[in-house]
């Protein structure tokens, strides 16, 4: 048959049912009346005849049933009758309802949220033409190195036609001043090459974008000019139409804004926005004379390739292979006394996949942590789906007797299970809805909560988050659907007949019931396991001694780049600046370093007098110089981190001398060089021996050696988690490090720290009377306060978070577990009323019926635990690199997670099982 | 009560196609008696499955019904054979034979006619 056909017959049948209905009606009428005649003609008494004819025919309804079966679009009515059955049940057990749906929705908007931010951090392409052609030139393994100096990528751009086009698109990395003085309003800006935005394939929402003449030093023939993000159009300038030819000021240097992206690009880095983007041929202007476009030692661009269409990611990299020799040679950096170029000339280009961007600090920070929290809600979700399978099986038992009658009129266990499926899918749909709203304010809730990691992500509630969400709700409605569906199936029909409350199929849903107990009780074992680990882990870095006393000290970055300083008269100021802080009431102690704890990293290679360390180009060790990096500093090399101090810098941070004596100002730019040095530095340079009095210097730097005049206290350098890095502080005015900088006049770094010590209260209350303090020495110096607290609490953003929401996700998992116990125990309770009755009729203390009771609780939640350790012993390994100072089979942890659930768990057993012993015999035998 | 004889699946089908092939348009209640008459009582006709059958044969449009009065005068629906229902009786009456006589050939075979 056709299926047009077929779809027509579908068609008649539903336009006409009613129709065929009496038709059916009058056949089965007619059948039975025909067969009584032809009976009363053989001469039966027509009452009799009439009852024989009935008897041959059999369930009048279950022939109906089974011919409504056989018509065409029966599943399509069947579906539509119960779908309304469904909202009709739905809608008339409001409570029953509620409990599910909003249990529903936040199961399911938990993991709509988690699943959000991680699809929009790792898994989403860019929002861009074609990301698939997209890719990032990298040095090949085992450096991964992915920053390129200017003047390599000047000679790249030459060769870009080889491809679809390359960009650079550095950042957002780049933090630029948006005032003319005093304290700083940041903008986060992206460096990027003309070509960007074209190759990108993203068109301006107002005005326009880069040509190539913008890319010119100093600017082409509309000056030097800037695009702004659309965020930041509606922020800043509230998104008024004339915002293009208007002045930004960014580092003090005067752009014109000619164009405004589209909302929702972000660039290439996921999780990051920018507020401009500024051409690098405008970076000469804006850093001046630490230029780097004519560097060829900074390496700061990240540059891109589209490939062709039906171009190979291995067909241009073979391109650019081809090319690098040319490249590397016009491009070698000058070479210095005892180092040579062969690793620059050898160093491969490769290009990588950037489909989804770049990787990125945060994507690396984040996907782990991502990764768990999305498990955790899968669980507890999974959780949540026991607890209402359970819900539904405990409502089946009271719906047994109407099941029955169904049966027993001719309904099939299957229409059963199916109008119960519809039922669960219902729910789930309600639940769903409702968990898209939850999603939406958490993740919100969520991001906000990353700010301090400078996390910036667009949530759209597109498709693809719609289709996430009815797939969980789809997987959450078979999880908790399925149980009391199969369980409709094994109904019996005789049972209508029963009394109601002499079921004898109800207590089959019991060992189904305590199954699901019993893996609530496993997966909330696991979670709270993890919850405790990621707390004590917390909680542990928390209390790292830090070696200075966070809370005692506000730091402020002065930044001199752009002020009216010479570089020649940077120490003066800053020591100035040190004095008049010095003199304002309520200051204890200040000084003033190069870096700050958390902060820059600077690092040299240093050789110390009597140590075996010694300096050698060996393979492994780390670059020298200033600036922030993540890579760990090896224990066999002869490296150590510095700073540049004034005095009064360990009494500012309170940090401990143990011996020799403090640096002073009398250590001033001519006097013999000194320094400090701390214990991890005397471990790894002088097997802890007091290093006072030995000498070192800087592999790299002539000069006198240094004299190490004391020992301090270890402190954090740059990291929490990390062992303490060997230190070295020097004298300010002699911290110079004349390999570092270009200009011989300069006696101090731009960007210096300022960190001042009240005598008493918070250290933020002094923000103004430094500002003043500073203003008053040069008022153009660009300042950004920070409690140093602050400073510590943000680079713990990732553990506080995974430690807050795995302990509430932990907590709500406790409880619904304990609902999930109380309500099995109290049903079981309810079935053995008799029973229980009978053996307290028959002299059985209460407690021999609470030990009952108690009995099969143990029972469960011992079963639960063994498998929930079992199971928390295979997963813990996975969350081994988030923990600090912590094994992930942390005995105590485990010990506390599995002592928590049980105490919690005898509450939930107990509470029913009271109840059952207060229950009055004589009572129960009445009742029956 | 009578014995109930398992009708084979497929045959009932057949069954009615021939009947309303041989005697013309009958109602429900006289397909299933004349088929219990033909097949000389050995078979009880569920009217549970006579219904279901004829509605799918109808759909199938192998059959075709109307109304009209019955020979006592009640109005009862009356199956009719369709140019296609008698196409597919046809085809359906080749097959069986073709099966009944492969099926009797292989009844009849002995061990001494076998080479």
């Amino acid at each position: 048959m056709t299926i047009l056909r077929r779809l027509a017959s579908i068609a008649s049948w539903i336009l006409r049912r009613d129709r065929a209905e009496q038709q059916l009606d009058d056949e089965i009428r007619s059948f039975v009346e025909m067969s009584t005649a032809e009976r009363v003609e053989e001469g039966i008494p027509p009452a009799e005849a009439r009852r024989l004819a009935l008897a041959e025919i059999g369930g009048v309804e279950r022939i109906k049933e089974r011919v409504r079966m056989g018509r065409h679009g029966a599943l399509l009515d069947d579906l539509g009758r119960d779908v309304r059955y469904a909202f009709r049940l739905v809608a008339r057990q409001r409570t029953f309802t509620a409990v599910i749906v909003a249990t529903l929705a936040l199961g399911i908007g938990a993991n709509t949220a988690i699943f959000s931010i991680l699809d929009g951090l790792l898994l989403r392409t860019l929002p861009i033409e074609h990301p698939e052609r997209l890719a990032q030139l990298v040095a090949a393994p085992p450096s991964e190195q992915d920053s390129w100096t200017y003047p390599i990528w000047h000679e790249i751009q030459r060769h870009s036609v080889r491809f679809d086009g390359a960009f650079v698109w550095t950042g957002p990395d780049a933090e630029f001043d948006l005032s003319t003085g005093g304290e700083s309003r940041f903008v986060n800006g992206v460096w990027a090459s003309a070509g960007a935005f074209a190759v990108l394939g993203v068109r301006p929402v107002l005005g326009r974008l880069f040509e190539p003449s913008d890319d010119i030093r100093g600017g082409g023939s509309s000056g030097p000019v800037v695009v702004i993000s659309h965020a930041f159009w509606q922020t800043y300038f509230s998104g008024t139409r004339d915002v293009i030819g208007r002045t930004l000021t960014l580092e003090r240097v005067p752009l014109t804004i000619v164009g405004v992206t589209p909302r929702g690009f972000f660039g290439v880095v996921a999780g990051r926005s920018f507020d401009v983007v500024v051409p690098l041929g405008v970076e000469p202007l804006i850093r001046g004379s630490e230029s780097r476009l004519d560097r060829r030692t900074s390496w700061w661009l990240q540059v891109f390739v589209r490939l062709k269409p039906g171009q190979s990611r291995e067909a241009a990299a073979a391109v650019m292979q081809t090319l690098k020799p040319g490249i590397r040679e016009a491009t070698l950096p000058p070479t210095r006394p005892g180092r040579n170029n062969d690793r620059y000339l050898a160093d491969p280009f490769t290009l990588v996949d950037a489909e989804r961007g770049p990787s990125s600090r945060l994507r690396e920070g984040y996907s782990r942590p991502l990764l768990v929290l999305m498990v955790v809600v899968g669980l507890v979700l999974l959780i949540a789906c026991a607890n209402i399978a359970n819900l539904l099986l405990a409502r089946a038992t009271a719906r047994h007797h109407e099941w029955s009658v169904r049966l027993a009129l001719g309904a099939t266990p299957g229409r059963l299970a199916r109008q119960l499926m519809i039922e669960s899918l219902l729910l789930a749909a309600i639940g769903a809805a409702a968990g898209v709203f939850v999603a939406d304010s958490g993740s919100r809730l969520l991001i906000a909560q990353l700010a301090s990691d400078s996390v910036s992500l667009e949530l759209p509630l597109d498709a693809r988050m719609l289709a996430f969400t009815a797939g969980v709700a789809l997987i959450a409605a078979l999880v908790f659907g399925v149980a009391p569906a199969w369980r409709a199936t094994r109904g019996v029909p005789i049972d209508a007949m029963k009394d109601r409350g002499r079921v004898s199929g109800a207590s089959a849903s019991t060992p189904l019931a305590n199954g699901l107990v019993l893996v609530q009780v496993a997966l909330s074992l696991v979670l709270l396991i993890g919850a405790g680990l990621f707390l004590r882990s917390f909680n542990g870095l928390t209390r790292v001694p830090l070696g200075f006393e966070g809370d005692r000290v506000l730091l402020t970055v002065i930044d001199a780049r752009r002020a009216d300083l010479a570089p020649s008269a940077r120490l003066a100021t800053y020591e100035r600046i040190h004095e008049r802080v010095l003199a304002i009431p309520g200051v204890e102690h200040a000084a003033v370093s190069i870096t700050a704890p958390l902060g820059e990293m600077w690092i040299r290679r240093i050789e110390v007098s009597g140590s075996p360390l010694r300096g050698s180009d060996a393979p492994g060790v780390g670059p020298e110089g200033f600036g922030s990096t993540d890579r760990p500093i090896p224990a066999n090399a002869p490296l150590a981190v510095f700073n540049g101090i004034t005095s009064g810098w360990i009494a500012t941070f309170g940090t401990p001398l143990l011996a020799g004596r403090d640096i002073s100002r009398n250590d001033a730019t001519g006097s013999p060089r000194v320094a400090l040095v701390n214990q991890a530095f005397a471990r790894k340079f002088l097997g802890g021996a007091n290093p006072v009095g030995h000498t070192m210097h800087a592999t790299r730097e002539p000069g006198a050696p240094i004299e190490i005049v004391g020992l301090v206290a270890d402190a954090v350098y740059r990291d929490i988690r990390e062992a303490t890095l060997p230190t070295a502080y020097v004298p300010l005015p002699q911290s110079v490090d004349r390999s570092l900088v270009e200009d011989p006049n300069m006696t101090a770094p731009a960007v210096i720290t300022l960190s001042v010590r009240p005598t008493s209260g918070q250290p933020s209350l002094l923000t103004k009377g430094v500002a003043a303090a500073i203003s008053e020495v040069n008022p153009t110096l660009a300042l950004t306060f920070e409690p140093l607290d602050r400073r510590v609490s943000e680079t713990l953003t990732r553990e506080r978070l995974l430690a807050i929401l795995s302990a509430a996700f932990g907590v709500l998992a406790l409880v619904m577990a304990s609902i999930g116990l109380y309500g099995v125990t109290s049903y079981a309770v309810s079935l053995r009323r008799t029973e229980i009755g009978i053996r307290m009729a028959l002299g059985a203390a209460r407690s021999a019926v609470i030990g009952l009771v108690l009995r099969r609780v143990a029972l469960l939640v011992a079963g639960g635990l063994v498998v929930g350790l079992a199971v928390a012993v295979w997963v813990s390994r996975f969350v081994a690199t988030l923990l600090y100072g912590l094994q992930p089979r942390d005995p105590l942890t485990i010990l506390a997670a599995s002592a928590t659930l049980a105490l919690i768990a005898a509450v939930a057993g107990w509470l029913p099982a009271h109840h059952a012993s207060r229950l009055d015999p004589t009572q129960v035998l009445r009742d029956g | 009560m009578k014995k109930t004889t398992d009708v084979h699946r497929g045959t009932l089908a057949l069954m009615v196609l021939k009947t309303l092939d041989v005697l013309g348009p009958l109602h429900g209640y006289g397909l299933a008696r004349r088929i219990e008459q033909i097949s000389k009582d050995g078979l009880t006709l569920n009217t549970g499955t006579l219904y279901p059958l004829l509605l799918r044969l109808e759909q199938e449009g192998a059959i075709t019904s109307e109304r009209r009065p019955s020979e006592n005068n009640r109005s009862a629906r009356f199956y009719r054979l369709t140019r296609a229902g008698r196409k597919q009786l046809e085809a359906e009456t080749r097959a069986w034979e073709q099966t009944t006589a492969q099926i009797s050939r292989f009844f009849a075979v002995k061990a001494k006619d076998l080479p």
